[in-house]
């Protein structure tokens, strides 16, 4: 009770970290829907890592001499490295299996080794700031500033802004785009726009939480929400509930015994899904029992 | 070309990529026409059902939907159930809602009336009950009623279907079938139905094409239907 009083309370040291965890477990569930429905889940765990590359190979630019070193702008510099890397690699890869030909598996499985083993190759090569880098990719979220805050949920705010307003065009497009192609519907647009904010939203969340982090959000709670929907609305509402809970709780959890909060964060949801899923599976045998 | 054509098309190839499944077809469709689009598998009929409807690109040829009172005719269409994935958690009326969207410009809510017509079609079609059950946990026969309540919710002048009858029962076929025979009777709408059951086709349609090896024959029932062209087409013997 002592922790949660000291959390919201609006002096707060961590304020910003706690508001940075609730934006992240708002939005990558949001995004994750369309992953999970559009069964690009292997996408969603290649793009945080694609992201954090990005975010390397800027500061590794910034270490050659190509970029100039400007004082309090790390925060824009892994911003534009992120997003560099993430969105032509969703739109590349997301029309690689939608074309089919070869594995798919086997091309996203290969982005993420790749991205990862470059990753650690340019961060360890960069004489400078190694450990803030590796802090950031691996997802602490302590040290977040007003203007990153702004930042972020800025980005943020046009995601959610442009999901919900054209949400009837993405879901059609995506349930059936042979029947958006009848109705006169610009598909390759409309799918182009999804990813890119697909794309802007995993960038801002990697840059934020880091790719372990943005992947559990992205994955586990429409998970959750789905073993539980009976409507589309229900989904997504519940996924973005499931992980606005699990962040706040999870940064209240870390909070108290001195844990990452990010790792809290996705052990946590690996407890909600499977409490859900038990508790699916007994709804269920109630169900036949009385149907019995 | 009269004033009654819906559909023309001239010496248009149908196929995928370099693989050219029909290479020449010349077809016009009547406006309120009940044609049955018969063939074997991989004839090409959902090809050609598609080539129309513009998902996929015509090899070579002209394709021309005709105004319909003086507006471009209105596509519906109803594909195979089996396209539709199972992973999305969609209730039956949100489906039918979809059909809003040729409608309603993109970042428009749709409105109540739209809401209400969709209700409409579902109760067309015998599926009012089924609105707020999740359409991937319907039975085939009632996903293909939900599927015909969206395709008439798009208020279409031409309806284009992809086997509607498959794989379902006698008792649900009947249905679905009564559904398009009263559409066709009231509204006059322009129908083109792929299928497998000549029986079907024979009850009512009023004109076949029919696809045998990569020819396009097209006539009346009774012409196309008639046991001499049947077993000409089918290679059969009736004994």
């Amino acid at each position: 009770m002592e922790t949660l009083r000291e959390i919201l309370d609006p002096g707060f040291l961590l304020r910003n970290s706690v508001y940075i965890s609730l934006l992240v477990g708002l939005v990558c569930p949001l995004v994750g829907v369309y992953l999970i429905l559009r069964r690009l889940i292997f996408l969603g765990v290649a793009l945080p890592q694609i992201s954090s590359c990005g975010i390397a190979f800027a500061f590794a630019l910034q270490a050659w001499g190509v970029l100039p070193h400007l004082h309090e702008q790390e925060h824009r510099l892994a911003f534009f490295g992120s997003t560099l890397f993430t969105i032509p690699a969703i739109l590349l890869l997301s029309l690689l299996v939608r074309r089919g030909g070869g594995s798919a598996e086997a091309r996203l499985g290969t982005a993420y080794v790749l991205a990862g083993a470059w990753a650690i190759l340019l961060l360890v090569t960069n004489p400078l700031g190694e450990h803030g880098l590796l802090d950031m990719l691996k997802g602490e979220i302590i040290a977040v500033s007003n203007a990153d805050l702004r930042r972020t949920a800025l980005t943020f705010g046009v995601v959610i802004g442009l999901l919900y307003l054209f949400r009837k065009e993405f879901l059609l497009v995506s349930f059936d785009r042979e029947m958006a192609i009848t109705l006169k519907k610009a598909v390759h647009f409309w799918d182009a726009l999804l990813f890119l904010l697909v794309g802007l939203a995993i960038s801002m969340a990697v840059l934020s939480v880091g790719p372990l982090v943005t992947f559990g959000f992205l994955l586990i709670p429409p998970l959750i929400a789905h073993l539980l929907a009976r409507n589309m609305t229900l989904f997504a509402v519940g996924a973005a509930g499931v992980g606005v809970v699990a962040a706040f709780t999870g940064f209240c959890i870390a909070y108290r015994w001195d844990l990452p909060v990010g790792p809290t964060d996705v052990a946590l949801l690996g407890l909600f899904y499977g409490l859900a899923f038990v508790a699916k599976r007994i709804v269920e045998a109630l169900s036949r029992r009385r149907g019995a | 070309m009269t004033a009654e054509q819906v559909l023309t098309l001239e010496r248009v190839a149908v196929g995928h990529g370099r693989h050219v499944v029909l290479p020449e077809v010349n077809l016009d469709l009547r406006r309120g026409s009940f044609t049955g689009l018969l063939g074997a598998n991989g004839s090409g009929k959902s090809t050609l059902l598609k080539t129309v409807l513009g998902i996929v690109p015509p090899l070579e040829g002209r394709i021309t939907l005709h105004p319909v009172d003086g507006h471009p005719a209105v596509l519906g269409y109803m594909p195979q159930r089996e396209v539709l994935d199972p992973v999305y958690p969609l209730s039956s009326y949100e489906v039918v809602l979809m059909a809003a969207c040729g409608r309603v410009g993109p970042g428009r809510p749709v409105n109540k009336a739209e809401r209400a017509w969709a209700r409409q079609c579902l109760a067309e079609t015998g599926a009012a009950d089924l609105a707020h059950r999740l359409f991937s946990q319907l039975s085939g026969g009632q996903k293909q009623r939900v599927l015909m309540a969206r395709t008439l919710a798009t208020q279409p002048d031409f309806l284009l279907l992809d086997e509607p009858t498959a794989g379902i029962d006698a008792q649900a076929t009947q249905a679905i079938m009564g559904v398009l025979k009263g559409i066709h009777e009231q509204g006059r709408q322009t129908i083109l139905l792929v299928s497998h059951d000549l029986t079907t086709v024979r009850q009512y349609a009023t004109d076949v094409v029919w696809l045998h090896e990569g020819r396009v024959l097209h006539g009346s029932v009774s012409e196309m239907l008639s046991r001499d062209k049947i077993e000409e087409l089918l290679d059969l013997e009736f004994r």
